[in-house]
């Protein structure tokens, strides 16, 4: 018992953040409802969802900015509803930045130094130490509607870590940037986080940006928690159709289940019996049941002898070609499926755009690669 | 062809034709003189005024003949001379410019939280009933508005009534500096809200959340915050409180009961009391002038703030 409770004890100290039960309620919208999650010390977290999921709420409520109206947020252990903002260690980088106009980059990261009353004489090196690591050293001097977009970005990143804060907030700092930008600096955060060890949340309606940069990502729709797991996971094994629809391309064929056998579903769809993998509440037989099929798990090819490995075999049309440069995104019409239109990708590098609209061609995916959910 | 231009509404044809007439009036060559010609009114009217400043400068180098009661014919800077020596001019002058400093600090510091509450309070009612608490005053006009200050604050009044309920005994509160300061102040505070609320708009709301979660209490917030960006519209509203209350006339003559004057005021008894038109234009140029040189000053240490409509800011 006592060597129980140590343990317990460790474990609780290594949690930097716990949400329990947190919920916010504008009257009668409940823009958050029961959130709860424990992210450890040192990690990345991503909070993705689409706008009006409650992310950007939960995040605000993390920050201070807007008080829970049930539950409670512990940030390393204590509970923080009466903390206002300024009295939390907490650094924040604002989707509009934020940035003071009316003073230099080096004013900008000097402004939480000074309002924590740190040491006057070692502000100046400290300043320059951040302004060096996000690589924008003797940058310091200038004001900032002269910085470029990026350069930008990173006085925000780097104003909201001088102060060394136990925990980093990021409310879509990048929505606004263009798609190079945006990507150099998911992997510029990423970098930064890993160097400095420092535990982040950061909220985004990007799935690429969610998969890239986070250790941990919590997928959030109509105010509710749907999954919390690591990138790979929230993306291979999506907990239910939501998450599977908003993180990559998923086509869903509508059915009842036929039979079980195990993990195991025959799915009845347009009369014709697919296999699947069940998730989660496995779906009784007879019962209503979506399939999920990622756009990459599925082979095309001209002929149905190609495929003659795969459990699933089904004939189509490709009804459009779209080039998206490093894969071509096809649109199939499948008349066993009741004419619904699949999309598949196509990485390959040799026989590239090898199917034009109204070509004949087959699909095929294997079992394991259909996630069956209850509707 | 002719269906087709059919199908275009009526109001599309009517601006084609009015474009077209406008075609032949004002041929596309002249288009460069356009906007002079639509300055032309404004220049005008200023044009008016600065003619009326070099009669007003004539008659100031004239002096009254006190047996005649007519204008000199010579020139002669006597006028002057008694407006910058006579210990009354500078009384009266003393009176003024303390008063509109003093009633534009009052005025920058009461009108500040009231523009700050406007702008940013999440509830429209409170938006609403603030906004038009502000233009309620400007309904009811100086005159009227002084008189009523004459009816609350008179020895019969409101507030002397109240105070005698608790046993005060009545008290003069008018006809002295305090309460012509006080007059000025109400009657200068929507205008200075007005100028004030653009300014603290243009502020997004999450510096304020940035400066809180960055360490800053309240008052780090303003003073580092807030108050440096408000900078152009307190400048602004400083300069048409200041200027509006050095040139008053209604509130130093109803709430003054004439031992309060403002130069307003001695100008206009110069030119109708006593009929001394070469002082009260010498006056007047005088008092053009303090108030170019309080302006300029202002512009020089704090910019033109909101005033100087450069555009730069986003």
């Amino acid at each position: 018992m006592p060597a129980a409770s140590a343990e317990r004890r460790v474990s609780r100290e290594s949690i930097a953040v716990s949400v329990r039960d947190v919920g916010m309620a504008f009257g009668d919208v409940h823009a958050v409802r029961n959130a709860s999650f424990d992210l450890p010390k040192g990690k990345f977290l991503t909070i993705l969802g689409p706008s009006g999921s409650g992310k950007t709420t939960l995040l605000r409520m993390i920050a201070g900015f807007d008080a829970p109206t049930s539950g409670e947020i512990f940030i390393n252990n204590s509970p923080v509803s009466a903390v206002p903002p300024h009295r939390r260690a907490i650094g924040m980088v604002f989707q509009k930045l934020a940035l003071f106009p009316h003073m230099t980059a080096a004013e900008n990261v000097a402004f939480p130094l000074k309002m924590r009353r740190h040491d006057a004489r070692a502000i100046p090196e400290k300043v320059e130490r951040y302004l060096q690591l996000v690589r924008l050293g003797g940058y310091g001097g200038r004001r900032i509607n002269e910085l470029s977009g990026g350069q930008q970005q990173r006085v925000a990143i780097a104003r909201a870590l001088v102060f060394e804060p136990d925990l980093l907030l990021l409310d879509e700092p990048l929505a606004a940037l263009d798609r190079k930008l945006r990507e150099e600096m998911q992997l510029e955060f990423r970098r930064i986080q890993k160097e400095l060890g420092v535990t982040t949340i950061n909220v985004t309606h990007d799935q690429r940006e969610a998969l890239v940069v986070s250790d941990e990502v919590i997928v959030m729709e109509g105010g509710r928690i749907q999954q919390k797991a690591e990138p790979v996971h929230a993306y291979r094994s999506p907990a239910n159709t939501f998450v599977a629809n908003f993180i990559g391309v998923t086509n869903f064929i509508e059915g009842v289940v036929a039979a079980r056998d195990g993990a195991l579903v025959s799915v009845a769809a347009h009369g014709r019996t697919l296999t699947g993998v069940a998730v989660g509440d496995a779906p009784a037989t007879g019962g209503a049941c979506a399939g999920a099929v990622r756009a990459e798990q599925i082979r095309i090819a001209p002929r149905a002898d190609a495929l003659d490995r795969l459990d699933t075999v089904l004939a189509g049309t490709v009804a459009d070609a779209i080039f998206e440069g490093e894969r071509i995104v096809y649109e199939v019409r499948v008349p066993h499926l009741g004419d619904q239109l699949v999309r598949v990708f196509d990485h390959d590098p040799v026989n590239h755009l090898q199917f034009s609209p109204g070509d004949s061609v087959c699909l095929g995916w294997n079992a394991r690669d259909m996630h069956v959910f209850k509707k | 062809m002719r269906k087709s231009r059919a199908a275009y509404p009526l109001t599309w044809r009517v601006m084609d034709m009015l474009e077209a007439i406008a075609a032949r009036l004002w041929p596309a060559r002249f288009a460069r003189a356009l906007p002079y010609l639509m300055l032309a009114p404004a220049v005008l009217l200023v044009g008016i005024l600065v003619l009326g400043l070099v009669q007003i400068g004539d008659s100031s180098l004239r002096v009254l003949d006190t047996s005649t009661f007519l204008m000199s014919e010579d020139y002669t800077l006597a006028n002057y001379q008694r407006a910058l020596t006579e210990s009354f001019f500078a009384t009266v002058a003393g009176r003024s410019l303390l008063g509109s400093v003093i009633v534009t600090v009052i005025t920058l510091i009461l009108a500040f939280p009231y523009a700050y509450l406007m702008v940013r309070t999440p509830s429209s009612a409170l938006r609403n009933v603030l906004l038009v608490a502000l233009f309620l005053p400007f309904f009811i006009g100086q005159v009227v508005r002084a008189y009523g200050w004459l009816i609350i604050l008179g020895n019969q009044g409101m507030v002397n009534e109240a105070l005698g309920l608790v046993g005060v005994p009545p008290m003069r509160l008018l006809y002295n500096y305090p309460a012509v300061l006080f007059g000025l102040i109400q009657y200068m505070l929507p205008f200075a809200v007005l100028m004030l609320a653009p300014a603290l708009t243009a502020i997004p709301a999450e510096l304020e959340a940035a400066a809180s979660s960055l360490g800053a209490n309240w008052l780090g917030t303003f003073r580092h915050v807030v108050l440096p960006l408000a900078r152009p519209g307190l400048v602004g509203a400083g300069l048409v409180v200041v200027t509006l209350s050095l040139t008053d006339f209604a509130i130093p003559a109803i709430l003054g009961g004439g031992s309060q004057d403002f130069i307003a005021n001695a100008i206009y008894d110069q030119f109708f009391r006593t009929s001394d038109q070469g002082m009260g234009a010498t006056l007047s140029l005088l008092l053009v002038a303090v108030g170019s040189l309080l302006v300029g000053l202002v512009f020089m240490l704090f910019g033109a703030g909101t005033l100087a409509m450069t555009g730069e800011r986003k």
